[in-house]
């Protein structure tokens, strides 16, 4: 009897499910809203800023070609490159620049953390999939673009359960 | 005998009644590791576990890496439990270079470990859910886990390897309104949980088949050394978190859960408690949390650590997990040595499936808590 009390029981939970709004989020049509503009750092105080983790940019005026973003990456990913840019900037002699191999890259932003001029932070892009291993690979001049992010929808909660949007 | 078996199929003599079964490498559901199961009809005689097929060599790895670099790569074993992995480095790093860390880091690595500890759990179990043929159960914690990947996400900026953790605090501060968006997604994730009650724990039909199934008496988890909720099981009352308090742990209000029975309801009903222990443990802290201060200390670059040892552990989603740091006065640790959960547990398999149909085999071997690559490392 109480076998049958539990099958009506677990039964009567599911049913209840039939009124309770989707909770998925459609997801090329919808994108899922983030907190702020995407992962920075601030040299001064040592504290980054929360955001999402995504492909870089890249700022030529701040740059200098120091490597460290490049020496963080050793050991971990190897997925940064310096590469010559035709650029003239007075703070950077060797004119040379980060170059980020998105095949490689686990996104953990160290490079961020290692950067001491502002010139590398992250951006909210994380759709980045491409039909070659080439097209991964992106140039200084290809980082150097603020990416056109449209996500607005964030979780809803409310009597009738959770959804998104 | 004429037509020849299928391969992974043998009868070792043919007029023997044993059989001998590989389930695994690739099998669908025991990750990448091989179970050697001899059966007589429906009943299993013997098994023998056959880890390593994930083996990564993390240890001698980070051996090449100062104590910075190791932090993504030391959470590869466990992506789903990644702030969990490297809380016991952060600590025994900690100790080797002498590093305070403010207050408000400590409860925010407080916060951000047990959330988690629910994403691994939920995971954990959606797939026990798959594993016994539940399919709800498998498809509500997989949407769940999202309320606890939202709130990780706006905390460190990546859904499942987080990097959060450094030695010295965590990475950057959690954004403004944190506080009231964790509490209310915890609420609601709180209600949720409490529905699983009548859908999976209540029902007969799993309870026909876990209960009873593998059962490990309180003796025999201590004996053969188990940890985490197997331990927790079988009546046993141990939780690093209560016994060896790290970080603000001592501060924080929770319970230990225990169960008696040490049978595979058993097993898998303890990580189901500790997650509604969790929210309350994340309620707490966010109270408790100082409003505003620093969140990490100022490292020198390449620091180097002494000619010293520090060994830190923390109660992780499948247990104990440890890690064992030499430094030699160089930027690279000497040695890392991983002491995880899902290995120690793992040697209980041989004596659990002993005399169990072939059929439990699946409830038994899940409810251990077992993630393959974490075991092997």
């Amino acid at each position: 009897m109480s076998s049958a009390w539990g099958i009506i029981r677990a039964l009567n939970s599911g049913v209840k499910h039939l009124a309770v709004k989707r909770f998925t989020l459609r997801y090329p049509e919808e994108k899922l809203k983030f907190v702020g503009d995407g992962f920075q750092f601030d040299p001064q105080t040592g504290v980054g800023i929360a955001g999402l983790k995504g492909r870089h940019i890249l700022f030529h005026d701040k740059c200098t070609g120091c490597q460290l973003c490049a020496i963080a990456c050793e050991g971990i990913a190897e997925a940064i490159a310096m590469v010559k840019v035709n650029e003239t900037w007075k703070h950077n002699k060797k004119t040379i620049m980060p170059q980020i191999d998105y095949g490689k890259c686990v996104f953990c932003g160290l490079c961020v953390d290692a950067c001491p001029f502002y010139a590398l932070y992250m951006t909210n892009d994380y759709e980045l999939s491409s039909f070659s291993k080439e097209a991964l690979i992106y140039t200084p001049s290809q980082l150097a673009v603020n990416p056109k992010v449209n996500q607005d929808v964030e979780i809803k909660i409310d009597e009738r359960g959770a959804t998104h949007g | 005998m004429t037509a020849p078996l299928p391969p992974g199929i043998q009868l070792e003599k043919a007029d023997d009644r044993i059989m001998t079964l590989n389930v695994g490498p690739q099998h669908p559901g025991s990750g990448h590791m091989r179970l050697i199961i001899k059966v007589d009809g429906d009943y299993i005689v013997s098994c023998d576990p056959d880890p390593g097929y994930v083996h990564r060599g993390e240890e001698k790895m980070a051996e090449y890496r100062n104590y910075i670099q190791n932090i993504p790569h030391l959470e590869r074993p466990v992506i789903h439990d990644s702030c969990n992995i490297l809380y016991p480095y952060c600590l025994a790093v900690e100790d080797l270079l002498g590093i305070e860390v403010p207050e408000r880091a400590k409860y925010i690595r407080v916060i951000a470990s047990e959330l988690n500890r629910c994403v691994y759990t939920l995971y954990w179990l959606a797939i026990y859910g798959i594993f016994l043929g539940h399919s709800t159960m498998f498809m509500w914690p997989a949407g769940d886990r999202e309320f606890c990947i939202d709130l990780l996400e706006a905390m460190s900026g990546a859904r499942v390897t987080h990097s959060y953790f450094v030695p010295g605090g965590v990475r950057n501060d959690v954004p403004a309104n944190f506080e009231e968006r964790c509490l209310r997604q915890i609420d609601y994730f709180e209600k949720r949980l409490k529905q699983y009650e009548d859908i999976f724990y209540q029902n007969p039909v799993l309870k026909q088949r876990t209960e009873g199934t593998g059962v490990l008496s309180r003796m025999d988890a201590i004996r053969l050394g188990t940890t985490g909720s197997v331990l927790r099981s079988a009546g046993v009352d141990f939780d690093i978190r209560k016994k060896e308090p790290y970080d603000v742990y001592d501060n924080l209000d929770f319970q230990t859960q225990v169960l008696k029975e040490g049978d595979s309801y058993a097993r898998s009903r303890v990580p189901y408690l500790d997650m509604l222990e969790s929210c309350r443990i994340i309620k707490d802290a966010l109270r408790k949390m100082p409003k505003s201060g620093s969140v990490r200390t100022k490292l020198k670059p390449n620091p180097k650590g002494g000619n010293e040892e520090a060994y830190r552990r923390v109660e992780s989603g499948r247990g104990s997990l440890g890690m064992y740091v030499v430094s030699d006065g160089k930027p690279e640790p000497y040695r890392v040595k991983i002491s995880v959960g899902s290995f120690r547990n793992l040697i209980c398999m041989p004596y659990l499936l002993k005399g169990e149909k072939l059929g439990n085999m699946p409830a038994v071997y899940w409810s251990l808590n077992y993630w393959p690559v974490e075991a092997d490392r």
